[in-house]
This record gives structure tokens, C-alpha cells and sequence, in this order.
């Protein structure tokens, strides 16, 4: 049980350290040095700089904060609609199961990047609330395919006709015996989901619809590919953080995998 | 079994049916896109003029987009535009059509992502067959499943770039692909990035389909007749897997699209990608609409195509309800 949770040692490490760098470095993550110019790392600025002098370490820690709180956000409300959406209609039975079926599969055939090219290109400003805005718009489908199978092999469950059978009202059984059985299923979806929260926006940054601010983690990999001959320890930095990123928030995600005898 | 002239038909019936579905989704996506631009905050006019423009000036372009005029006129429109292949002219290059810019950029696009389909496809299930023969132990069998699940879950675009910088631009081992002069090999070079994702998940879905059948009573009849282990593997083996590999590139195929994308701005290679994103740069509306609404189509009958593949591959799909 306890070795479960050191799944979410490395995303705790990540987080700490991204939000340490800034409290330490005091330096706003877009302060520009251009005499510094892709200068490589050294112990003064342990990840070098980027264009025009841009301290990497600040501009990747202030990137990898906003990423993880996207990701986690995206995750929680792609979680909190789905679960709850596949649970009616698993409940409901009839037409409304078979219509969220349908729905599911028509969002998760959606290519969201392209999707999100497409609303990211019809708004004035790419901001952060449209980037999330769209994933959370494909996000819930995988979740909710999750409940619905769940709910629905759950409500002929013996110990849930037990339960009605003593007399519990559908509400209590719903949520005395349903629910608990259910988001530890659905929340096997979460890590995945975050993890391509991360690399989706990291990717839509890298071709140009990336927040105003130039903070994330697409824009330096943009800065390094540019740069790749010159200073290629951008191109690396940049790399490395977004499979840092989404590396731990897949292994995150592995907390809720439980062993098949646990379940 | 061979596939014969009822099987055709049963082919044919998965393809329509699939059709329909296709239909359904192209229309969503084209809605999606329509409604994208009408309905975000900010008008499109001033989007493409910019801040500065003058009333006049954004009345004129209004009009030329017909955004005055009801909703359900526009959207009709719209629909009419995306049937008859016309769109408009292009804003950018005016003359040009805007559904002549989207087709030519197609053409480098689906070059690019059928070569990374049928590299990633053949190089993942030929490892999952080498890997689930007799040929290995069980510990090299273990690290085989392990490289999977962990090129599954390195992102392209962290990995391309680095790869490139590697083999590309260091090592000019092999040329970079949006060089004019590149020609096959630079294709070759993109489209090998583009299928690792892919064919490691094609690999990892192999491997556990296959070890799922494992000791399966009719590859056991078969090996007692004499069969080798490679015959069993790819004659009796592969085709009852057929289902989850065409499922999984399926689902693939999304993020296949977008790793398209992204290769193609990192090597500025000509495409649907760029052109998207040249449009979305120049405000350029028209071509804008058709070449999101084609990268959806493009999509949606790759699925079609797999869920056709799938019933010729398996004949329990061709031989059911459907």
C-alpha cells in the first residue's frame, strides 16, 4: 500500500523544483540579458540561456508550472464530467446510455490537435483558457466510457441488489456502493490524460499557437530547433522537460493501477 | 479461407456502414469548425484586418465573408462551399482558390503519414512476431515488451527534434527532410520519426494480443500437424489479432495527424500542417476552414479504411451481424 504512493514521488520533485527555481531565483522567467545570448550552461545558470538571453532554468520552471497545473486541471474536470456523465447513463439505461455511447465515440474520433488548430487560430489571443478549453472539450470521453462499463456491470452486482434489497433508497445505494466502486476505475485514465495534456500543449506552442507570453515548454523546444547548431543544449533542455513532464505524470497516474489480487 | 465474391459484398456492407459513421463525424468536425469561427469571441473581420482597420474596410471584408447574414444562411453556405470543393478565394493569393491550396498540400501530408502508418504498423508487428516466437527467451521477451511500453510514452516532440539534431544536423548521417534535395530519403527520414510512437504502441498491443492467445487450442492442432512456428505465428496467429493492431492504429491516427504537423514545422516541410499554419499567420479565413475541415476528412476515411482492412483481415467481423 505505502509503495503504492511513491508513484507520485517524482511529480511531487518536479513541482517542488519547478515552483523552488522561482521562489530562489526572484528573476521574472522573460528577463532578457541579449549579451548572453545562447550562452551554454554554467553554475550561475545551470540550464544556460536561450534567445536573446533568456535564462532557461527560470523560463522552463515557470513553463513546467503552468503545464502541470493545466494538465492537472484538464485532468480533474475531464475526470469530474465523465465519471459522473458515464454513471447516469449506465443508470438511466435505455436511449441516454446509448446516446453517450455514440457520443464517446465520436469525441474520441476527433483529432483534438487538430481541433485545437482550429480554435486556437479562430480566437485574437491563443490564451491558456482556450488551450484548455479544447482538451477538456475531448478529454471526458475516456473517462466516461470507463463509468458507463463500470456502472453497468456494477448495478446488477449481487451485493448492490443486496444492498437495495435491505431496504437502501437508490440514492444511498448509488452512493454508498457505486461510487466507490467506480472512481478508482475511471481515475486509471487520469495520468495519461495529463501526460498528453502536457506533450498536446507543449506541441501546439512548438508550431506558433502557444500562449502570448512565450512560457512553455513548445517555445523552447521552438527556440532550440532554431538554434540547433548554434546551441544545442536548448534544443536538449527543452527535450528533456517535456518528457520529464509527462513521464511523471504517466507514472503519477500508475498510483490507481492496482495489482489484479487488490481489486 | 480465401475472402470470395459473398465475403466482397460482406467487405462492401463494413464499408458503407462505416461510410455513414464517417459522414456523421466529417459533418460534426466541419460544424465544429464553422461554429469556431463564427461564435469565439472576436469578429472575424478584425481578425483578419487587424486592430487598425477602418470601419469601412471591415464592413467591406463582412460582407465578403457574408457574415451579416443569418446563421443557418452561412452554415449553408459553408456546406455548399466544402461539397462543390469551393471555398472562396484564398485572401493571401488572391485568384488562387482556396480549395486549390488545400489540395495541393494533401498530397505531401498523406506521402508522409501513410509511409509513417505502414513503417510503424509493419515494424511493430513484425517485432510483436519476433518477439512471441520461439526464437528468444523469456527474459529478452520481457525487454522487448518493456522498449515498447517505453517508446510508447516518449513524446515526438521531444523526440524528433533531438533525433534530428542528432542524425541530421550533427552527424549528417541522413538529410534533413525539408531540404528541396532530399528527395526519398528525407521522406524516409520524417516518416521513420513519425512511426516510432506509432509502432510502439502497435508493438505493445501485439505482444499482449498475441501472449493473450498464447496456448489457443487451434494454434496447438496446428503446431501437432506440423506447422512451423512461423507459419503458426503468421497464418493462424496474426489474423485473429488483426483486430486489436487495426483498433490501435486507429486510435493512433490522431495523434499521428498532429505529429504531422509538428514535423512538418520542424522541418519546414511543405504541407497541410504548414499550410494551416502559413493561413493562420496571413488571417487568410478561407483556406484556413478548408484545410482544418481536410485534415479532418483526411483523418476520418483513414479510420474508414482501417475498419474495411480490419473486416477483410478477420473474417469473424466480415462473417457477423454487420
Amino acid at each position: 500500500m505505502s509503495r503504492r504512493w511513491l508513484k507520485l514521488l517524482p511529480l511531487a520533485a518536479l513541482a517542488l523544483a519547478s515552483a523552488a527555481s522561482t521562489l530562489f531565483d526572484g528573476e521574472p522567467p522573460g528577463r532578457l540579458h541579449p549579451q548572453l545570448s545562447w550562452c551554454p550552461p554554467s553554475w550561475a545558470r545551470p540550464f544556460g540561456c536561450g534567445e536573446a538571453g533568456v535564462d532557461l532554468l527560470a523560463l522552463v520552471s515557470a513553463a513546467e508550472r503552468s503545464a502541470l497545473l493545466l494538465a492537472v486541471v484538464v485532468g480533474l474536470v475531464g475526470f469530474t464530467a465523465g465519471t459522473a456523465l458515464g454513471a447516469a447513463a449506465a443508470l438511466f439505461r435505455g436511449r441516454v446510455e446509448r446516446l453517450v455511447e455514440r457520443a464517446c465515440d465520436l469525441v474520441q474520433s476527433f483529432p483534438t490537435f487538430i481541433m485545437a488548430l482550429a480554435v486556437l487560430s479562430a480566437v485574437h489571443t491563443p490564451s491558456r483558457i482556450y488551450i484548455g478549453f479544447v482538451f477538456a472539450v475531448t478529454a471526458w470521453a475516456p473517462f466516461a466510457r470507463l463509468s458507463l462499463a463500470q456502472t453497468r456491470s456494477l448495478r446488477t452486482a449481487l451485493f448492490v441488489e443486496a444492498a437495495s434489497a435491505l431496504g437502501r433508497s437508490p440514492t444511498g445505494v448509488f452512493l454508498r456502493h457505486i461510487v466507490p466502486n467506480l472512481l478508482g476505475v475511471a481515475a486509471v485514465q487520469l495520468g495519461s490524460t495529463a501526460a498528453a495534456v502536457v506533450v498536446g500543449e507543449a506541441s501546439l506552442a512548438f508550431v506558433g499557437l502557444g500562449p502570448p507570453n512565450g512560457v512553455s515548454l513548445g517555445a523552447v523546444l521552438d527556440q532550440g530547433v532554431s538554434a540547433m547548431l548554434r546551441a544545442p543544449h536548448v534544443l536538449l533542455v527543452g527535450a528533456l522537460s517535456v518528457f520529464a513532464t509527462s513521464g511523471v505524470l504517466l507514472i503519477a497516474g500508475r498510483v490507481f493501477h492496482l495489482a489484479p489480487t487488490s481489486r | 479461407m480465401r475472402p470470395t465474391l459473398r465475403d466482397a459484398r460482406r467487405i462492401g456492407r463494413v464499408i458503407l456502414s462505416g461510410a455513414g459513421e464517417a459522414l456523421v463525424v466529417a459533418l460534426a468536425l466541419s460544424s465544429f469548425v464553422f461554429a469556431a469561427f463564427r461564435w469565439l469571441p472576436g469578429d472575424p473581420a478584425r481578425l483578419v484586418l487587424g486592430d487598425e482597420a477602418s470601419a469601412a474596410a471591415v464592413s467591406r471584408l463582412r460582407d465578403r465573408l457574408h457574415l451579416d447574414e443569418p446563421i443557418a444562411l452561412q452554415y449553408g453556405r459553408f456546406l455548399r462551399g466544402l461539397v462543390t470543393l469551393d471555398l472562396g478565394d484564398s485572401f493571401r493569393r488572391p485568384g488562387t482558390g482556396a480549395m486549390t491550396e488545400v489540395l495541393s498540400a494533401l498530397r505531401p501530408t498523406i506521402e508522409l503519414s501513410v509511409l509513417a502508418v505502414v513503417l510503424g504498423a509493419s515494424l511493430g508487428v513484425g517485432a510483436a512476431l519476433a518477439a512471441s516466437g520461439p526464437w528468444i527467451g523469456s527474459t529478452q521477451r520481457n525487454w522487448v515488451d518493456r522498449t515498447f511500453v517505453l517508446a510508447a510514452s516518449v513524446p515526438l516532440i521531444a523526440l524528433a527534434p533531438v533525433l534530428t539534431w542528432a542524425l541530421a544536423a550533427r552527424t549528417r548521417l541522413v538529410p534533413l527532410p525539408g531540404d528541396p534535395q532530399a528527395g526519398v530519403e528525407g521522406l524516409l527520414f520524417a516518416s521513420a520519426l513519425l512511426s516510432i510512437p506509432l509502432g510502439a504502441h502497435v508493438g505493445r498491443v501485439a505482444r499482449a494480443a498475441l501472449s493473450e492467445l498464447g496456448e489457443a487450442a487451434f494454434l496447438a492442432v496446428a503446431r501437432a500437424k506440423g506447422a512451423p512456428p512461423a507459419r503458426v505465428l503468421l497464418l493462424h496467429a496474426l489474423p485473429c489479432v488483426a483486430g486489436p493492431i487495426v483498433t490501435v492504429v486507429a486510435s493512433q491516427l490522431g495523434a499521428l495527424l498532429g505529429g504531422a504537423v509538428v514535423l512538418e514545422r520542424l522541418f519546414e516541410r511543405w504541407g497541410l500542417g504548414t499550410l494551416i499554419l502559413q493561413a493562420y499567420a496571413a488571417r487568410d479565413l478561407p483556406v484556413l476552414e478548408g484545410a482544418v475541415v481536410a485534415a479532418g476528412l483526411l483523418f476520418i476515411a483513414a479510420q474508414v479504411l482501417g475498419t474495411a482492412l480490419h473486416a477483410a483481415v478477420d473474417p469473424r467481423v466480415r462473417g457477423g451481424v454487420g
